[in-house]
């Protein structure tokens, strides 16, 4: 049998493109899954962030100005990581301190959950002068 | 058809498109890794640094709930810490015990309490205590625990610790 007759019915120049298509959806899919945060284990051997601690970055920066859209997306992602793994005793301050810290909305406060999940936990005070000083004083 | 025919295919086909995905992948990975700020300042830290970023979380939420939780979420908050940190932690565990302790009513639990911490954290000493306790007043928006408990302004009898426990000044 000769590669002509293997190749008979759809010829050497539709093999060639079907072989450079996959090429080309590898290289995709590869590039892909990188820049979503996907790869595999040993080719992120060097990289030490974790969702936790980039959830842990975002509350100790007073702000953090040039971050883009993308930047904010992520952390919002990260943050529902973080949140899935959250002691659930503790998980309704959590999303207050997100709130307050607009973590999940792209650095700017909710004020309004904010408000809603501080009556929700029944707090002595949610005006809106205390979130803003909550805001400040739960940068660790 | 030789030999070679399968493992060519299989190299062409399958290992070939494969290495191609992982360089791609490894190449994304970095792109994402410069593009984005917050990924950017926490990849490659050394461990101790990762893992005082991944604490901060838990401690803006004991934060939060500290300057302006009720009584109830504060003690909530306390054994949840305690739960949360190792005895190694000590000044960490000695803040949360000062803490649960300035929104004790009972005298003598807040007074039991406050010598935990001093256990936790016998470095403190007397003073350390009670400048910690100031802060931490202060660091309180709502009451109850936003004047410092009458232990600290002198009154109540001394309390055993340890060793020499701490006592009002």
């Amino acid at each position: 049998m000769t590669r002509r007759d293997t190749d008979a019915g759809s010829g050497p120049g539709s093999s060639r493109a079907a072989l450079v298509a996959t090429y080309v959806v590898a290289a995709i899919a590869g590039c892909v899954l990188g820049l979503r945060g996907l790869a595999p284990p040993f080719l992120r051997a060097r990289e030490s962030s974790t969702p936790l601690a980039r959830v842990g970055f975002a509350l100790r920066q007073q702000e953090i100005p040039e971050a883009t859209a993308s930047d904010w997306g992520d952390l919002a992602r990260d943050v529902e990581r973080v949140r899935s793994t959250w002691d659930p005793r503790d998980r309704d301050v959590f999303d207050l301190v997100v709130a307050v810290r607009g973590l999940a909305t792209g650095g700017v406060a909710d004020w309004s959950r904010a408000e809603q999940l501080c009556r929700d936990l029944k707090w002595p005070r949610c005006d809106q002068p205390a979130l803003a000083a909550l805001r400040r004083s739960s940068r660790p | 058809m030789s030999s070679g025919g399968p493992v060519r295919a299989l190299l062409k086909w399958i290992l070939g498109p494969l290495a191609v995905a992982f360089v791609f992948c490894g190449l994304g990975q970095g792109l994402a890794v410069r593009r984005d700020q917050v990924y950017a300042a926490t990849a490659r830290l050394p461990p101790a640094e990762r893992a005082g970023l991944e604490s901060a979380p838990a401690l803006a939420v004991a934060n939060a709930t500290w300057a302006f939780g009720s009584v109830d979420a504060v003690k909530k908050m306390a054994r949840i810490e305690l739960d949360r940190l190792p005895e190694s932690e000590g000044p960490r565990r000695a803040r949360v015990y000062l803490r649960f302790g300035i929104v004790d009513t009972n005298p003598d639990g807040q007074a039991a309490l406050f010598g935990q911490a001093w256990a936790a954290d016998p470095k403190m000493g007397n003073q350390g205590l009670k400048d910690a306790a100031v802060r931490e007043v202060h660091a309180r928006f709502v009451a109850p625990g936003n004047v410092l408990p009458l232990f600290f302004l002198g009154g109540h009898p001394p309390i055993s610790g340890p060793a020499a426990g701490p006592g009002p000044r």
